[in-house]
């Protein structure tokens, strides 16, 4: 009998566990879509933008624009500190979401420390910063709370602690890597190389004729785009994190909605299996009674 | 007949999108119109109208507080903060869209001139427009 009232109690409690899990799921589900919505509305910006600025770097590499000299533009220089910024989720329960942004940074921090390169990591979100953490690995900037809110301005505000270490030379690449949302079932891990800026795939058409600036006084023209290049990559970064997580964890939870589903069914089938057998111990107890009074 | 690729994005999305005849930037060194096969360049925005000629021979209106103009011999990309095309299927919709158009210029320019010159150029290419 006591069997009986544990497989009831455990039978409960998976049933509970589902009711939480398929919660998740719906809130998941009803942000997904906001997020996705956002994300989807600035993916032509920030792709535009990228096209852009990649086009003039192409530019300003072959005909030296304006006597340009700019480090935002030079690919060929040689590397020697990188900085990685990556982006995860503040929250888990969604899955392998995490998990594998911060292995492609282990990846490419490996990649590097072999090519003897120093690397530098700013973490933002507590997912990615407590693994860290936990490893012993130090973190040059970490930023909590940004990743389930974004906005331009902190967006802004963390990628120019970057930038401004680039600028004065401290280092010499920014990449940025961020886990993106591909479809409602599945996302797209994003590796970008922020500085220096890397010109258009040979194949691609676009006009590779020398280019002008309009005002000619190149430095405020190309400074305010890389500024905007800058906050716009980091704040997309952000959204598509956000819709990547939010359809990430939509995901988790549904599978965890179906497991628990199968959990209750296994146990109920144990359940009444427990029941006919305490029934039959019942009834055979009776009928041998029965015969020994005889 | 020559057109050119014209594309307007914001960060709330793609503005417009298609081949045109030629069009009308408010340059940050003053306004310049944009024909097929024209130099390459790139240039700051102010606060203005854009002002397209389509291929049917018709206008377009939009109105942009602040960003860039990269323009090649095929195709002019404008890149702006805040953009306001002015459509509609009537009247109502169109008048509801120019106010927005307004609102946006004010909301960036602080210069009265700035504002009246902008808001005037609305209402004189809209003139000019066949519906």
């Amino acid at each position: 009998m006591a069997n009986l009232k544990e497989i009831k109690r455990k039978i409960k409690s998976v049933e509970n566990t589902k009711k939480t899990t398929r919660a998740m799921k719906l809130v998941s589900t009803a942000k997904l879509r906001r997020a996705e919505m956002a994300a989807k509305k600035s993916r032509v910006y920030a792709q535009k933008i990228n096209e852009v600025l990649s086009e003039i770097a192409y530019k300003i590499n072959q005909y030296k624009v304006g006597g340009i000299d700019s480090r935002y533009f030079d690919i060929r220089e040689n590397i020697e500190k990188v900085d990685i910024v990556f982006v995860t989720a503040d929250k888990g329960l969604c899955g392998g979401f995490n998990i594998q942004t911060i292995k492609q940074v282990q990846a490419l921090m490996k990649e590097y420390k072999d090519k003897k390169v120093k690397v530098r990591l700013r973490a933002i979100g507590r997912k990615g910063i407590e693994f860290f953490k936990f490893q012993g690995i130090d973190l040059l900037t970490s930023d909590i709370g940004v990743s389930s809110s974004p906005t331009y301005e902190k967006a802004g505000e963390i990628i120019r602690k970057a930038i401004d270490d680039f600028e004065n030379g401290v280092t010499n690449k920014i990449i940025l890597i961020h886990n993106g949302y591909k479809n409602m079932i599945s996302q797209e891990l994003k590796v970008v190389d922020i500085v220096p800026i890397e010109e258009p795939a040979k194949d691609e058409s676009y006009s590779k004729s020398m280019m002008e600036l309009e005002p000619e006084d190149d430095e405020t023209i190309l400074n305010s785009l890389m500024k905007k290049y800058f906050e716009y990559n980091m704040y997309y970064a952000l959204i598509d994190s956000l819709a990547a997580e939010h359809s990430a964890r939509m995901q988790a939870m549904e599978n965890a909605t179906n497991n628990a589903s199968d959990r209750v069914h296994q146990l109920t089938l144990a359940y009444n299996k427990a029941r006919q057998e305490s029934i039959t111990t019942e009834l055979i107890e009776i009928i041998s009674g029965v015969e020994s009074m005889k | 007949m020559e057109t050119l690729r014209l594309e307007i994005v914001t960060p709330d999305g793609q503005i417009f999108a298609n081949n045109v005849k030629s069009v009308t930037l408010p340059g940050s060194e003053g306004e310049f119109g944009v024909l097929p096969h024209h130099a390459s360049l790139v240039s700051l925005l102010k606060t203005g109208v854009i002002d397209i000629e389509l291929t049917s021979g018709g206008h377009e209106v939009v109105a942009i507080d602040w960003g860039h103009a990269e323009i090649d011999e095929e195709k002019v990309t404008i890149l702006a903060d805040g953009a306001v095309a002015i459509v509609g299927e009537n009247d109502s919709e169109i008048a509801n869209s120019i106010d927005k158009a307004k609102k946006l210029i004010e909301s960036m320019s602080d210069s009265p001139v700035a504002i009246a010159m902008a808001e005037a150029k609305i209402d004189a290419i809209l003139k000019h427009k066949t519906y």
